[in-house]
């Protein structure tokens, strides 16, 4: 809530506010989606400031456990912007995503990343 | 499952250990424990941390090429699951893990030679120099077994008082 997530993907966002978790009792973790406000944009971008949309955590800092046991973590907290379907809505998508994505459904997210973590 | 390295300390990481951190230019950093960790966080260098095995094999103190390393590297590959190969592989890896450890410390006796004597020249060069820590000079002079044999060296007198009175 209310926390500064960047956006790395083309959809036009440069970085958002969280207004809501929609998955979690404590907070949206890793493959999460969210609910967040737009702050700033690109200037020809798909997004507009001050849009409501939805989001998948595709980065955190905050290190998440796998079911395996070990733990991951990485650098920054970013987003991916999707629709209500759970489709980007960009075309692209930038830097290193965790494969938790792949049991969370969000297929479409991994095959436009560029490393798979 | 993989048996990866800590990349700060280079022990194996087992499954279920430590915690992996993703760079955002994708370079995937593996840690055993949260000492190795926290140093990667403090951004230390593990050649300049003494209890790494970077650090270690930089100053000479351990191996640092030998054949039995050839066996442990990573290969991507997926093997086909043959029962037969499995079973020789698990009794290779006892056989090369002896070897190892013969060869590893055949490498600490050979850093270690002639410490003994540096050692014994150490100690004899104390006792003669804190002898009187044990005993007084007093009791020495009187008791001749106590102390080092003493060698007589010629010292010319009288010309190095000419030489003050001038």
């Amino acid at each position: 809530m209310r926390m500064k997530l960047k956006v790395m993907d083309n959809s036009g966002a440069k970085w958002v506010r969280c207004i809501q978790a929609l998955k979690g009792r404590k907070g949206a973790r890793l493959g999460d989606p969210i609910i967040a406000s737009v702050q700033e944009v690109q200037p020809r971008g798909k997004v507009k400031k001050g849009v409501v949309v939805y989001g998948i955590v595709v980065r955190a800092a905050m290190q998440r456990g796998r079911c395996d046991g070990s733990e991951i973590r990485f650098d920054d907290n970013v987003v991916v912007l999707v629709n209500k379907q759970g489709e980007p809505i960009g075309t692209r998508v930038f830097g290193p995503v965790p494969h938790e994505l792949r049991r969370k459904k969000h297929l479409k997210i991994l095959t436009l990343a560029e490393h798979i973590a | 499952m993989r048996l990866e390295k800590c990349w700060f300390c280079s022990s194996t990481v087992y499954p279920g250990h430590g915690i992996q951190f993703v760079r955002n230019d994708a370079k995937i950093f593996r840690f055993c424990r949260s000492k190795c960790h926290k140093n990667f966080k403090m951004k230390r260098n593990p050649r300049k941390v003494k209890w790494t095995k970077a650090f270690r094999r930089l100053h000479g103190k351990d191996m640092t090429q030998d054949s039995t390393f050839e066996f442990e590297r990573k290969r991507n590959r997926p093997e086909r699951y043959d029962r037969n190969v499995t079973m020789e592989t698990l009794k290779a890896i006892k056989k090369i893990d002896k070897i190892r450890v013969a060869r590893e410390a055949r490498h600490h006796k050979m850093r270690m030679k002639g410490k003994k004597g540096i050692e014994q020249k150490a100690a004899e060069r104390e006792l003669e120099q804190g002898i009187s820590l044990v005993k007084a000079p007093l009791a020495l002079r009187e008791e001749s077994s106590l102390t080092l044999s003493k060698i007589k060296v010629k010292v010319s007198q009288p010309q190095a008082e000419y030489q003050m009175e001038e």
